[in-house]
């Protein structure tokens, strides 16, 4: 299965990198989860800023589609999300950053463990297919509007 | 009143006095896997209930020389104290240490409020290892199953026998009405429900704001007037996957003074799979 060309590419690193290093790639990436939070003042084409039962605290995705096909996303985290959440928002971010959401409906979730390594996605770290979930979810919504917008101009 | 055995919870700031204490091994347990790598207490060991005290193959826990291994590559003999810390009001820091006791390593402690006390004070983390010389921890005799551990089997009997058997999971859990934790996914139970006869007395309850231990006085009302529990009954305290319950069995054992507490670990996920397990909802 080959992925998103960004997301490839750092599903390659994570792949050829030994334990120890992975762990600390993933918390590089965890700490720059902040340099994908929602910006003051900007506008987003769809937010989905909510605390579902199966996650530990509020999770915002913030979705802008460029072009009709471009998708670009910003997320918001509470605190007592799990490191290792935060770093896979990070990796999100940027290996589907311009995908459509068609596109990003599309990819699987069989690259979690890949990035993470077998040995972390357990019991009580499942929240790290929880954000492509949600990212799905919102393109679903884009896709679904595109859609009746689509169908209710060519009917009139 | 005071806890019964009070030097075994010890406060934050006693922490920071004393983490320099080499008669002191700071061990920090954490639900979020990758926290301890994000910063930690100066000095601790990380220790993981899953790859660090689990058996990799077959649900149980480590053998007693993986024990003896565990604890001297942390640098810890069995003399040395263990001072246990961590996530989610010490759930795993619980966990660690009720593990440590299966092995018969007796001098441990909890730092009252865990990882998040300790972050709300402002006090500092580091992001620094610490190494530690490997020790001679001399391989324990044998895993003390029958003392503080308690299996499908033993619950069973319990249950048939109306024995005092605690659920401290959440309300909507025992009652069977969810199969998942509050905010958490789905983890493969495939019935809800508790255990016939079972109390529920959910972990929280033991537990104030910041996630500190109630004091005995409210401790006792809750456990004995609440639910009449005496310090000599035989009691089975049980959760999920055995964290929670480790918290509770904590409480009861070392701050209650119960003396016949055991941690049930296969708990839910075992029993709410069990084939013909007898289930009560409500």
């Amino acid at each position: 299965m080959s992925y998103p060309a960004r997301l490839q590419s750092i599903i390659d690193l994570f792949e050829s990198l030994p334990d120890q290093a992975k762990r600390e790639n993933l918390i590089a990436m965890a700490d720059s989860a902040k340099k994908f939070e929602p910006q003051e003042g900007q506008t987003y084409t769809l937010e989905d800023v909510r605390k579902d039962e199966e996650c530990t605290d509020t999770v915002g995705i913030y979705l802008t589609v460029q072009d009709q096909s471009q998708c670009n996303f910003h997320v918001s985290l509470g605190p007592q999300v799990q490191t290792l959440t935060r770093a896979m928002t990070s990796i999100l971010c940027k290996g589907l950053d311009g995908l459509s959401p068609d596109e990003i409906m599309e990819i699987p979730a069989d690259f979690v463990p890949k990035i993470v390594g077998a040995d972390l996605v357990r019991q009580r770290s499942q929240t790290t297919y929880y954000v492509l979930s949600r990212m799905k979810g919102v393109c679903k919504v884009w896709l679904n509007r595109k859609r009746a917008a689509e169908s209710e101009s060519n009917s009139s | 009143m005071n806890y019964s055995y009070p030097d075994i919870l010890v406060e934050t700031q006693w922490v920071e006095e004393n983490k320099n204490n080499d008669q002191i091994r700071i061990v920090e347990s954490n639900e979020d896997v990758l926290l301890y790598d994000t910063g930690h207490l100066e000095g601790a060991v990380h220790i993981d209930w899953r790859a660090d005290l689990q058996d990799q193959v077959q649900r149980d826990y480590i053998d007693v020389s993986g024990f003896a291994e565990l604890c001297s590559r942390n640098g810890i003999t069995p003399d040395t104290t263990c001072l246990f810390y961590g996530d989610k009001s010490n759930w795993w820091a619980a966990y660690a240490l009720w593990v440590f006791r299966l092995f018969g390593h007796d001098k441990v402690k909890l730092m009252n409020g865990g990882r998040d006390k300790w972050m709300s004070e402002g006090r500092a983390l580091t992001r620094e290892v610490p190494q530690f010389a490997k020790t001679e921890y001399p391989v324990p005799v044998s895993r003390k199953d029958d003392e503080i551990r308690a299996f499908y089997a033993d619950t069973l009997a319990h249950s048939n026998a109306r024995k005092p058997l605690i659920d401290v999971r959440s309300p909507g859990e025992y009652s069977g009405e969810v199969t998942h934790m509050p905010e958490y996914p789905q983890e493969g139970v495939l019935r809800g429900g508790h255990v016939p006869g079972a109390s529920s007395v959910p972990w929280k309850e033991a537990v104030n704001e910041d996630g500190t231990f109630k004091s005995a006085e409210e401790l006792d009302q809750i456990y004995n007037v609440g639910c009449s529990l005496k310090p000599d009954d035989d009691i089975v305290a049980y959760c999920r996957i055995g964290e929670r319950s480790s918290h509770t069995w904590f409480v009861l054992t070392y701050l209650l003074g119960y003396k016949n507490v055991r941690n049930y670990d296969g708990s839910w996920t075992e029993w709410g799979n069990m084939v013909r397990a007898p289930i009560e909802r409500s």
